[in-house]
C-alpha cells in the first residue's frame, strides 16, 4: 500500500496548528484592541453638531457655571441640555444675526426643539444617575474631561463599563467636595497634604461602600 | 383501532373514580391545582416534569442540518453585533423647559379613570408628559391608595393602537369640519320640532357635568330624551330598594366593622367598581380578627366559585334558586319575615343554623348580602334582614343612587328600544355605549335601530355601534381629558388630562356641545363652568387645591331610609333542565377591554385562562356530558342557542354553568375580533343574568383554551397551609437548616417580602401593576398555550377537598429571591447573581439565554423571551413603557426584581439626603396595587419594620423549605376559622 501522507505532510500540519494559533491569538488581540479604540469607543472624536456650540468659549472663556445650562444635574438622573430658551436668553442680545446661530433663533421661534447629538450617551439598559454623583462629590473633569478646552465637544472618556467599575471599586481618588464639582483644574489638589485623605473621609462621611457599589443593580435594572 | 377507542373511553369515564380514589387514599392534607392533577393526566406530567413543556413548539421547522447551519453561522457572527461605533444619538431638548419638570423624574396628577360610570381615582406618573403608571389616589377615602385590575391596565387603553383616531362617516375616515357642518344641520331641524325624536343613548354616568349639560340641552329640546344602557349594571339592587323602602338607595356596606358576614351569591370581592374599596374595608376586619379582636367570620352560598366564596369560612353550593330560598329560611329563622314551609337539605339547614349564630353573636356587626342580580324581592328580603339585625346604619349605610338615573329608571333602555322599532326616534345619539353588541337578544336592537333617520356614534373604538352608525366620533380618554365622574363613595373626582390627545379627538363634554349645533369647545371651560359656583374660577385657590388634591372631599350624604318592607317572594323551585348564570367576564368585564392585551392575557381567576372565554361547567356535569376542556358545549334555551368551549370548574353546582359576556366580537382588524364566543345572545332583558331550564349538549367542536394553570406547577409539599388564629401571634424565631453554603448577605437593608394568604383575594390588581410597572411584554394565546407567558407574578390557585366542593387558595408566587438561589449556581455566565441587600439580580446584558437558571429553579418564577415580544409593538405601545426599567430582547431570561428600580430609586434619595431607607419607602408595585395589603415589602434586617413584624408571625412560612433555599418571600399561612376542611 503506498503511503497516504507525504513526508512533507507533518510540517504542513504544524504549520497550519501554528497558523491556527497565530490567527486565534491575532484576532483575538486585534479584536480586544479594536474594541478599545478610539474609533470605537468615540474618545477624542469631535461631534458634528446643528450648532458648532464651543465649551472652550463660554465655560472656559466666558466662565459660565456648567449649570447655568445643564440645570437638573443637582436634582435628577439626567443632567439635561439647555432649552432653547436658556440660550436665547443672552442670544436675543448677543450675535443676534450671527448666521452659525440660525438654527437655534429657528427653533425658538417655531417652537420647535433643537436635535443635539447626545456625545456621552450610554447603553439603554445602564442606569446612571448625575444627581447621586454631584452629590457625593465626583466633579465633572471626571467623565467630561476638560471640557472648557474643548472648541467643539467629545467624549473624553471611553464610557465602557470598565471606566465606570474602576471608579465604583475604589471611589476615593475620585471624591471632592461636593460644593466645588464644577471646578475643571484640579492640578494642585493633591499637592496639599490634607487633601490626600479626603477620598477617604469622604467614604466614611457617606458611607460609601465600595462592595455595594459594584452590585449589579446599581447600574443594570 | 377498536381496543384503543374503548380504551380511551373507559379512561374518560374512569376519570372521576380515579380522582376519588387518589383523595380516599390519603389521610394527610391534600391540596391540588388542576383535574388534571388528580387524574393523573399526561398534560399535567409533561407540565410538571418538563421545564418547558412544548420548547420547540413553534421555533423552527428546519431539519437537522438547516439547525447545524444556523448554529454555527450565529457562532460566527456572535462577536459581530459589538463592532459598531458608540452611536451618538439625538438629544431634543424642551424649547422652553417647564420650571417644575426635572429631566428623568416622574411628574405624578391626581386624576381619575371611569369604569361602568364610577371615578377609579388615580395618581397618574409621567414621564416627560408620558403617561406610564396609574397608582391609587392615597388620600382618596374610598380606595385609599389601591387599585384594581381594570385601573391599572386603563393605562393602556391611552395608547391602544385600535383606538379610533378620526372621525368618521358611513364607515370611511373624514374629518370633524363635516361633523359639525351636519350637526349644525340636525341642531336647526331639532330646534324646529323642539327636540322631538332626538334620542341620547349613554353608558352608565356619573358625571355631574353631564348631568348639567344635560339639562342645558333638555331646556332648549324638551321633547328630546336620554336613556341609559349599560349592560353590567345594578338596577335590580336599585329596584330592590325601591321595593324594601320606596325609593331607589344606592347601598354603601361597611366592611370594616362587619364581624360576620353572609353572602347569598354576592361576589363583593370580585371585580366590578366597588372591588378596591370592598376588599381594602373587609382586609381591614380580618386584620382585627388577626389580631385577636373580634370575629371575621365570612359565609358565602353561590352557584359558582367567586372570589368572596373562594375566601369564605363556610361556603355552601346552592343553585341560584336554592339560595334565594336559603334567604327565607334565614329571614324566617331570625323573624325577618314569615317562615314559609322550605324544603331545605340537612346541609342547607346546619349552613342557614349557622349564619343565622354568626348573626347573632355579633349584633350590630353583622351584614347581609344578596347578589345583585338575584331577584329584586329576594334582595329586599336580605335588606330586611339587615334592619332586623340591627346592621342599618352600622354595617350598612344608604345614598341616593351615585350614578345619574335616566327617565326611564331601569326600563330606560327597553323603553328606547320600543320607540325605535315604533319608529319615533329621528336623531339616535350613541355615546360610549355599544348596545349593537350587547344589547339583550330579545329587543332585537341592531334593526330597530335602522329606523332612526340620523345615527351618530361617538366612543374610543370604532366598534360594533360605530359601523351601524352615519356618523362616528372618536372621543378622548380619560388620561387625555377634562372631566369630572363620582366614585363609589360618592365623592367626586375631578379628571385632568396628563397628556395633550394625540389624535384628532374630542372631549365627551364637547361633543354634547357640537350635538347641539355649537362648533367647538374646550373641556376645561365647562368644566370649569360646572364648579363655578363651588369651586369659583380657574385662579380660585378653591379650585385649585381640588385638583391638585383630585376629588372634591364629600361622600354621598347618606340616607336613613325607613323600615324596611318586602314584599312576598315568590318561589320559584328550578324545573328540569341547567341554570345558565350569565356573568361580566373577570378580565374582559362586559366586552369593553377586549382589546386590551393586559387584560386579554391576564390569568382569569381560578381557571386561568387568558385570551377566550369558556362555559364553566361542573365536573359531575362534564362527565354526564362527556366533556373535557375545551369541547364545545351548545347551550340553547327559549329558541336561542350559544356555542362555546366547555371548561371544567370545581365547586360549581352541578345543573348550573357560567357563560362570560365581553368575546365573540365583531371587529375586523381589531385586537379583540373573533376570540372566545358571544354569550350575549342567550341574554334577555327579562332575564339578563339567569336563564333556567336550559339545555346543553356536546357538539363535536374543540377549541384550545390557553390556561396557565398547570404551566407552573410545583412538586413538592405543602405550598399552601393554613393555620389557627392563635398563629398570627409573634413565635419563637425559627431557625433555618443547616447549609453547605457559607452564609453572605449581611448589613443593612436586608430586602423581604411577606405574602398574607389570608387575605389575598386572587383579584390580580398586582399582576396587572407588575405588567405596568416592569414592561412585562403580553405574548399572545398561541406562545401562553405553549407555556411561555412572562408575567413575572402569578398568582396560583390551590384546591382542597373533592372537586364537586374544594376550598379554595390563592397564592401570589413572584421570584422568592432565595438566600442559597439555585439559578445562581447554575449560571454558566454569571448573569444571576445576588446583590449586597439581598436581591437576586437578572443581569439582562450578561445573559445568553441557556435557560439553565430556569431548569434550576424549583419555584418556575424565571422566564424566558423565546422571540423578541416588542420588537414589533407600534410607536404608541412603546410611549406606554416605563423608562427606569430595560425593555429585554429576545433570548433573555427575566423574572421578579422586587421592583430594584423603585429600591435604587429610594436608596439614592436616601444617600443624597445622607440617611437610611426609611421603613415604607420602597413600595413594590404589586404592594401598591394590592386592595387588601396582603403584600408587604420592606427590610428584614430591622426587627421593627413591618415586614420582619409579620415574618415573626407564627403563621409565616417559606414555599419548599425542604430544599433549603432560604426565600425572602414568606407566606403567612391562611387563617382556618370554618368548617370548610372537614
Amino acid at each position: 500500500m503506498a503511503q497516504i501522507f507525504k513526508p512533507s505532510a507533518d510540517t504542513w500540519l504544524r504549520l497550519t496548528v501554528l497558523a491556527v494559533f497565530v490567527a486565534v491569538l491575532g484576532g483575538g488581540l486585534l479584536g480586544s484592541g479594536f474594541a478599545r479604540s478610539a474609533y470605537l469607543t468615540r474618545v477624542g472624536w469631535p461631534v458634528e453638531q446643528p450648532v458648532p456650540f464651543s465649551h472652550a468659549h463660554h465655560a472656559g472663556e466666558l466662565g459660565i457655571d456648567c449649570r447655568y445650562c445643564h440645570a437638573d444635574v443637582e436634582r435628577g438622573r439626567y443632567a439635561g441640555l439647555p432649552a432653547s430658551h436658556v440660550c436665547m436668553t443672552c442670544h436675543s442680545q448677543l450675535w443676534t444675526g450671527a448666521p452659525m446661530l440660525a438654527p437655534e433663533r429657528a427653533s425658538f421661534a417655531e417652537d420647535k426643539p433643537l436635535a443635539w447629538k447626545r456625545v456621552s450617551a450610554l447603553p439603554g439598559y445602564v442606569y446612571f444617575d448625575h444627581h447621586i454623583h454631584i452629590a457625593r462629590g465626583i466633579a465633572c473633569v471626571e467623565c467630561h474631561g476638560r471640557i472648557d478646552t474643548m472648541p467643539l465637544t467629545w467624549r473624553a472618556h471611553p464610557f465602557q463599563m470598565r471606566f465606570c467599575i474602576d471608579c465604583h471599586r475604589n471611589p476615593a481618588p475620585h471624591l471632592r467636595p461636593p460644593d466645588q464639582v464644577t471646578r475643571m483644574d484640579w492640578s494642585g489638589w493633591d499637592k496639599v497634604p490634607a487633601h490626600r485623605t479626603y477620598g477617604q473621609q469622604a467614604m466614611k462621611r457617606f458611607h460609601i461602600d465600595p462592595v455595594r457599589l459594584t452590585d449589579c443593580d446599581v447600574c443594570h435594572r | 383501532m377498536r381496543d384503543r377507542a374503548l380504551h380511551k373511553g373507559a379512561v374518560r369515564s374512569s376519570a372521576e373514580a380515579l380522582a376519588a380514589a387518589k383523595l380516599a387514599g390519603r389521610t394527610g392534607r391534600r391540596f391540588w391545582r388542576a383535574l388534571e392533577e388528580l387524574t393523573d393526566a399526561p398534560a399535567f406530567r409533561r407540565a410538571l416534569e418538563a421545564e418547558f413543556p412544548n420548547a420547540f413548539a413553534g421555533v423552527t421547522e428546519a431539519g437537522r442540518r438547516e439547525v447545524l447551519k444556523a448554529m454555527g453561522a450565529s457562532l460566527a457572527f456572535a462577536g459581530l453585533a459589538g463592532c459598531t461605533a458608540a452611536p451618538h444619538p439625538d438629544a431634543l431638548p424642551y424649547v422652553t423647559q417647564p420650571g417644575d419638570l426635572v429631566l428623568g423624574t416622574p411628574k405624578t396628577y391626581a386624576t381619575a379613570v371611569v369604569f361602568g360610570g364610577y371615578a377609579q381615582p388615580v395618581l397618574g406618573l409621567t414621564h416627560e408628559g408620558r403617561p406610564t403608571k396609574l397608582e391609587g389616589l392615597p388620600e382618596h377615602p374610598a380606595s385609599q391608595g389601591a387599585t384594581d385590575a381594570f385601573t391599572q391596565a386603563a393605562l393602556l387603553g391611552l395608547y391602544d393602537p385600535d383606538r379610533s383616531k378620526a372621525p368618521r362617516f358611513m364607515g370611511r375616515p373624514t374629518d370633524w369640519s363635516g361633523f359639525d357642518a351636519a350637526m349644525v344641520e340636525n341642531a336647526e331641524r331639532l330646534d324646529a320640532t323642539r327636540g322631538e325624536g332626538l334620542r341620547l343613548l349613554t353608558g352608565a354616568v356619573s358625571s355631574p357635568t353631564f348631568a348639567r349639560q344635560l339639562a342645558e340641552l333638555m331646556q332648549r329640546w324638551p321633547l328630546a330624551r336620554w336613556h341609559v344602557f349599560e349592560p353590567v349594571n345594578q338596577d335590580l339592587r336599585l329596584e330592590a330598594t325601591r321595593l324594601a323602602f320606596g325609593r331607589p338607595l344606592e347601598i354603601q356596606p361597611r366592611f370594616e366593622a362587619c364581624r360576620a358576614i353572609v353572602s347569598f351569591d354576592d361576589d363583593f370581592l370580585g371585580p366590578g367598581a366597588w372591588q378596591t374599596r370592598n376588599a381594602r374595608a373587609w382586609s381591614q376586619a380580618r386584620r382585627a380578627f388577626q389580631g385577636g379582636r373580634g370575629e371575621a367570620r365570612l359565609m358565602v352560598a353561590e352557584p359558582a366559585p367567586s372570589l368572596a366564596g373562594a375566601m369564605a369560612a363556610e361556603r355552601l353550593i346552592a343553585s341560584a334558586d336554592e339560595v334565594e330560598i336559603m334567604v327565607q329560611a334565614l329571614a324566617g329563622r331570625l323573624g325577618a319575615g314569615p317562615a314559609p314551609q322550605l324544603r331545605l337539605t340537612p346541609r342547607q339547614a346546619q349552613w342557614v343554623e349557622a349564619a343565622a349564630q354568626a348573626l347573632q353573636r355579633n349584633p350590630g356587626a353583622g351584614l347581609v348580602l344578596a347578589g345583585a342580580h338575584c331577584d329584586p324581592a329576594v334582595q329586599a328580603l336580605a335588606l330586611q334582614l339587615n334592619e332586623r339585625i340591627g346592621a342599618i346604619g352600622k354595617t350598612l349605610g344608604f345614598c341616593a343612587p351615585i350614578l345619574l338615573q335616566p327617565p326611564d329608571g331601569t326600563r330606560s333602555f327597553e323603553a328606547l328600544a320600543a320607540d325605535l322599532a315604533a319608529g319615533r326616534v329621528d336623531t339616535l345619539a350613541i355615546l360610549e355605549a355599544n348596545p349593537v353588541y350587547a344589547a339583550p337578544a330579545d329587543l332585537d336592537f341592531p334593526a330597530a335601530m335602522q329606523k332612526a333617520r340620523l345615527r351618530i356614534h361617538a366612543g374610543l373604538h370604532f366598534d360594533e355601534t360605530a359601523a351601524a352608525c352615519h356618523w362616528h366620533a372618536p372621543l378622548e380618554h380619560a388620561l387625555e381629558t377634562w372631566d369630572d365622574a363620582r366614585a363609589v363613595d360618592g365623592r367626586t373626582s375631578l379628571i385632568q388630562p396628563l397628556v395633550r390627545p394625540f389624535y384628532a379627538v374630542r372631549a365627551r363634554s364637547v361633543f354634547l356641545q357640537n350635538l347641539q349645533g355649537r362648533l367647538g369647545g374646550d373641556p376645561r371651560a365647562i368644566l370649569l363652568a360646572t364648579w363655578a359656583d363651588r369651586l369659583g374660577g380657574e385662579a380660585d385657590p378653591r379650585w385649585r387645591e381640588t385638583l391638585a388634591r383630585g376629588f372634591v372631599d364629600e361622600p354621598a350624604p347618606p340616607q336613613t331610609p325607613g323600615a324596611a318592607g318586602a314584599p312576598a317572594v315568590r318561589l320559584r323551585r328550578r324545573g328540569g333542565g341547567i341554570t345558565v348564570l350569565i356573568r361580566p367576564d373577570p378580565t374582559i368585564w362586559d366586552g369593553r377591554f377586549g382589546d386590551n392585551p393586559w387584560l386579554q392575557e391576564l390569568p382569569k381567576p381560578f381557571n386561568k385562562l387568558t385570551w377566550d372565554n369558556a362555559v364553566l361547567v361542573a365536573p359531575a356535569l362534564a362527565a354526564q356530558l362527556d366533556l373535557k376542556n375545551g369541547d364545545h358545549v351548545r347551550l340553547s334555551a327559549g329558541g336561542r342557542a350559544i356555542e362555546g368551549p366547555a371548561w371544567l370548574t370545581p365547586g360549581l353546582e352541578r345543573r348550573t354553568v357560567v357563560v362570560h359576556l365581553g368575546y365573540g366580537r365583531s371587529l375586523p382588524g381589531q385586537l379583540a375580533d373573533g376570540r372566545g364566543y358571544d354569550a350575549y345572545p342567550l341574554r334577555t332583558s327579562a332575564a339578563p343574568w339567569r336563564v333556567e331550564g336550559a339545555a346543553a349538549a356536546k357538539t363535536g367542536g374543540k377549541t384550545e383554551l390557553a390556561s396557565t394553570q398547570l404551566y407552573t406547577a410545583l412538586q413538592g409539599f405543602d405550598f399552601v397551609r393554613t393555620a389557627p388564629v392563635a398563629a398570627a401571634q409573634p413565635g419563637p424565631p425559627h431557625p433555618p437548616p443547616p447549609s453547605f453554603y457559607p452564609p453572605r448577605l449581611s448589613g443593612s437593608p436586608q430586602w423581604g417580602m411577606a405574602i398574607d394568604t389570608d387575605t389575598c383575594i386572587g383579584c390580580n390588581a398586582c399582576v396587572t401593576a407588575c405588567d405596568a410597572e416592569n414592561n412585562v411584554p403580553m405574548t399572545g394565546k398561541s406562545q401562553v398555550a405553549n407555556g411561555r407567558e412572562m408575567h413575572w407574578l402569578r398568582i396560583d390557585a390551590y384546591y382542597e377537598g373533592s372537586p364537586d366542593d374544594p376550598a379554595f387558595f390563592n397564592q401570589p408566587v413572584p421570584c422568592m429571591h432565595c438566600e442559597q438561589a439555585p439559578c445562581e449556581m447554575g449560571c454558566p455566565v454569571n448573569a444571576s447573581v445576588h446583590t449586597h441587600d439581598g436581591l437576586n439580580m437578572q443581569v439582562y446584558n450578561r445573559c445568553i439565554g441557556t435557560r439553565t437558571c430556569s431548569s434550576f429553579c424549583p419555584y418556575k418564577v424565571r422566564h424566558f423571551n423565546w422571540f423578541d415580544y416588542t420588537l414589533h409593538d407600534p410607536p404608541e405601545l412603546r410611549a406606554a413603557r416605563n423608562p427606569e426599567v430595560t425593555v429585554r430582547s429576545r433570548g433573555i431570561m427575566e423574572k421578579c426584581t422586587y421592583c430594584v428600580q423603585r429600591i435604587e430609586k429610594a436608596r439614592i434619595q436616601a444617600d443624597v439626603e445622607n440617611r437610611p431607607i426609611r421603613d415604607g419607602e420602597v413600595v413594590t408595585a404589586c404592594q401598591q396595587a394590592c386592595p387588601t395589603e396582603a403584600i408587604v415589602f420592606g427590610d428584614v434586617s430591622d426587627p421593627e419594620s413591618r415586614v420582619s413584624k409579620l415574618k415573626a408571625q407564627q403563621r409565616n412560612y417559606s414555599l419548599l423549605e425542604e430544599v433549603n433555599t432560604r426565600p425572602r418571600t414568606t407566606y403567612l399561612a391562611r387563617i382556618d376559622d370554618g368548617a370548610t376542611h372537614d
